[in-house]
């Protein structure tokens, strides 16, 4: 497996701001909307639900396989992108991704897909606008599990610490 | 075009006319943005003792040119109309300029679809919504969604239109029912309330705006803007205001204001409510009820809240919100401890589509009118109202709504009711007919003479002077230099923290306020983040210079505020045809003759000659006249003389009524 950094996203935390989107649009093409971008969040807000849909650059990424004409490449940072030189615009990678991930750039009508802001010293601007609200995050791949499943084990904590003094009490007990 | 997109769209429901008119260079510079053109539109199409319900009469909506873009906070609409809600000494009929500024996401959507401006005019003959996708412009029937409340509605819309990403801005049916504080809500619960703009919606038979856009928005310098407004999300990211704000939402405000003695409690007749903080503070709050935090367009912050209910007699009852004014108003304000019962309350008062402060004020008031044996049950058809009653309090909201018993007569807001009743006018906290918001005018002086001198009648978010709260001078002393220059700095400081309570400094701390205040409005942007927690600064480091590089016009910082006082003085306008001064900018005579009666403050009343003198300061540092008129000089200096004749008209209704009165 290559080292490398990856997005994690938490929806839990997204406020539905749309800050990301702007920041991907403003940088990839200096004008701010939200079809612009690269990361759209999906909204269900009659129940204040927001899930941030972006490519996470899949190990074994089913685009590359698909293209018909080889254009979904993978970059050194691990980012998998179009080469739009080749790409006819088929849509075949956003059939095939299991998130629906990559977007139709409406200036070409070609597949685009995030690029990690390539290697730009901010890091991925969605990231770094989402600071605040901490939905999305870029970490080391083998972090990846460890900052997910914390979020969750944080919500288990406080139910479980009083389980487990009860626990070693029964186990002390049942010793004596 | 950069930053803006140009254009203002004219739909007339009478006949289904749709219009785009281009915007030249010279109008979008002189009026900039958001309230700006919707002040000058509303001013200039409309005419005095015109009714605020004249199919004639326009609805403004608007947005800025920082709205939709990478800015942060940059996702405020405002919506212009005539009030239907504001009154005058010389009579309830008298009606003047109202406007109502909501967050969410629709104006970016605007932005979008290519809009600065859309002005609706005219009465379409049944129930309709307008569907606008990019140029095409549609008016469809809605039939099936008159009497849906805000949350049905949007979602019924969304499903029919078949995208969620469609943003929504619609009534409830207090809208339809033509209650005279009826808000227009969008993105499900972000409501502009005051000064009844859902009213005006409602009279034009027109249920919603649907809207989508498919186009960008350029940049004159795009990567000095990206640059600026990179700088300004650092900036509010390193502020603990902000990060307090991001918490605990408003209600951040609750333990402050309660400190220091200014939240209302009983219909406002007191400022101080025992142990408020231990029961509606920000922290507990959020640990009881908080789902999750919601955020408008483009902001980092976040400051909006998602209520569910866990457990109790509401358990799984959620809502979007509540805001601190809606909790306020509809919780110390009707003497209730009973938080989750009240956040119920502001859900379904913000879902039926009413204003959270002025239906607070209309139960409250009544309250207070039973208490004092004003009114007793025959009078209400048999309910009775006493302080804190949750469950009665949502049964008058949905009556109110509905214009049901005596709903119908609260649903004329408070100081047309007590008019109707013939009794309680002297307990109807208000300025210009709209009721006060929930800091007591008696002990925060900078907000009370806001209130008095708010062009949308009662309100603190026109003359937004937070510097005279301790705990923003302190942390904003810079500001507080900016605005008040070196003298009066000298006597703020001197006086230091006793000056909120004291007139002084006010009517120059509200003169730059309200300016201050103004420029996130033009430019679209949030006001809080300059006034309440300002932990974006001022208006000159945080919007002036991302405004210039969005558009690329060369304005600079004075030319910008001067605009800001061109707005509030056209809308000042709007109050002086009408024949509505000197007399209007003051409070009931309550506040001037009964003190605070708990908490720090106790013992406060206003002066009235300090009052008079602040009034004729405020004046003469706007160079008005003694009468609080705008003079020709001025109205000339700001490029507006056309308003002159005008007011020489409001002038002489001013006079009559003065020698009347005299008699």
């Amino acid at each position: 497996m290559q080292q490398r950094k990856v997005i994690v996203i938490d929806p839990d935390k997204c406020t539905g701001c749309h800050s990301c989107e702007m920041a991907c649009s403003i940088k990839h093409f200096a004008k701010c909307s939200p079809l612009l971008s690269r990361i759209q969040i999906q909204e269900f807000r009659d129940v204040n639900t927001f899930i941030p849909i972006t490519c996470v650059a899949c190990e074994d990424a089913p685009c590359i396989k698909v293209c018909p004409m080889g254009a979904r490449i993978r970059l050194e940072s691990g980012a998998v992108v179009t080469n739009e030189d080749v790409c006819l615009g088929c849509r075949a990678c956003i059939y095939t991704c299991p998130f629906g991930a990559p977007v139709i750039d409406p200036e070409n009508g070609k597949a685009m897909s995030c690029d990690l802001c390539n290697d730009d010293l901010l890091g991925p601007w969605c990231v770094k606008a989402c600071t605040m609200q901490g939905a999305l995050q870029f970490v080391d791949i083998e972090k990846c599990s460890k900052t997910v499943g914390r979020g969750f084990a944080y919500t288990l904590k406080e139910e479980y610490a009083p389980q487990a003094v009860q626990k070693e009490a029964e186990a002390s007990f049942s010793f004596g | 075009m950069d930053g803006w997109m140009g254009q203002r769209l004219r739909i007339d429901l009478t006949d289904g006319k749709v219009e785009i008119e281009k915007l030249s260079p010279d109008y979008l510079k002189k009026w900039v943005g958001g309230r700006g053109f919707n002040s000058e539109l509303v001013y200039h199409e409309t005419w005095q003792g015109m009714d605020p319900l004249d199919p004639k009469a326009p609805l403004c909506f608007a947005c800025g040119p920082l709205s939709g873009t990478f800015a942060p906070l940059s996702g405020r609409t405002t919506i212009t109309a005539r009030s239907p809600m504001t009154a005058s000494y010389l009579g309830n009929e008298i009606h003047g300029h109202g406007d109502s500024n909501m967050g969410g996401h629709f104006s970016a959507a605007m932005k979008y679809a290519g809009y600065d401006q859309i002005v609706i005019k005219g009465k379409a003959s049944k129930p309709v919504y307008i569907w606008i996708d990019d140029d095409k412009v549609e008016i469809r029937d809605a039939s099936r969604l008159w009497g849906l409340k805000i949350k049905e509605a949007t979602k019924s819309i969304l499903e029919e239109l078949g995208d969620p990403d469609i943003r929504v801005s619609t009534i409830g049916p207090a809208g339809e029912n033509l209650v005279r504080f009826a808000s227009i809500t969008n993105s499900y619960s972000s409501s502009g309330g005051r000064t009844g703009m859902g009213c005006v919606m409602g009279s034009k038979n027109l249920k919603a705006i649907a809207i989508r856009g498919s186009k960008a928005i350029t940049f004159a310098d795009p990567e000095g803007f990206t640059k600026q407004a990179w700088q300004l999300r650092e900036k509010i990211h390193n502020s603990p205001s902000a990060k307090k704000r991001r918490l605990e939402g408003s209600l951040d405000l609750f333990d402050a204001g309660n400190a220091i003695g200014i939240n209302a409690y009983k219909n406002c007749s007191t400022g101080y409510m025992p142990g408020i903080e231990e029961i509606y503070g920000g922290v507990q709050w959020a640990e009881q009820f908080l789902l999750r935090r919601k955020g408008c367009w483009s902001c980092p912050v976040s400051c909006g809240r998602y209520t569910y209910i866990k457990e109790g007699k509401w358990a799984g009852f959620n809502c979007g919100g509540p805001e601190m004014e809606s909790l306020c108003n509809l919780g110390p304000r009707i003497a209730s401890e009973d938080v989750a019962g009240v956040n119920v309350l502001c859900g379904v008062v913000n879902d039926l589509g009413m204003d959270s402060i002025s239906a607070g004020a209309a139960l409250s008031w009544t309250m207070e009118c039973f208490e004092k044996g004003y009114l007793t049950e025959k009078d209400t058809g048999g309910i009775p109202f006493k302080w804190g009653d949750i469950e009665t309090s949502l049964k008058v909201a949905d009556m109110i709504a509905r214009r049901e018993g005596f709903g119908d007569i609260l649903a004329e807001g408070n100081i047309r009711a007590a008019e109707k009743l013939g009794i309680g006018q002297d307990i109807v906290p208000h300025c210009r007919g709209l009721e006060h918001i929930s800091v007591d005018p008696r002990v925060a002086l900078g907000f009370s003479l806001g209130y008095a001198m708010s062009t949308r009648g009662s309100d603190h978010l026109k003359n937004y002077s937070c510097l005279e709260f301790a705990g923003c001078a302190m942390s904003r002393k810079e500001q507080v230099a900016e605005a008040l220059g070196p003298e009066l700095e000298k006597e703020f400081w001197k006086d230091f923290p006793k000056q909120m309570t004291e007139l002084k400094t006010k009517p120059a701390l509200c003169t730059w306020s309200e300016r201050n205040k103004c420029v996130a409005d033009l430019v679209g942007c949030c006001c809080q983040a300059i006034g309440s927690w300002g932990g974006a600064g001022t208006w000159n480091d945080a919007y002036a210079p991302l405004f210039r590089l969005a558009t690329g016009v060369d304005m600079s910082d004075e030319e910008l505020f001067k605009a800001a006082e061109r707005v509030v003085a056209i809308e000042r306008a709007h109050w002086n045809r009408e024949g509505s001064a000197r007399q209007d900018d003051t409070h009931i005579d309550r506040y001037f003759e009964e003190p605070v009666t708990g908490g720090p403050h106790k013992g406060l009343k206003i002066d009235r000659n300090e009052w008079a003198w602040a009034q004729s300061e405020y004046y003469r540092l706007h160079n008005w006249d003694k009468d609080g008129f705008i003079t020709p000089e001025k109205a000339k200096d700001l490029g507006i003389a056309e308003i002159t004749p005008d007011i020489e008209a409001g002038k002489k209704i001013y006079k009559e009524w003065l020698e009347k009165a005299k008699k």
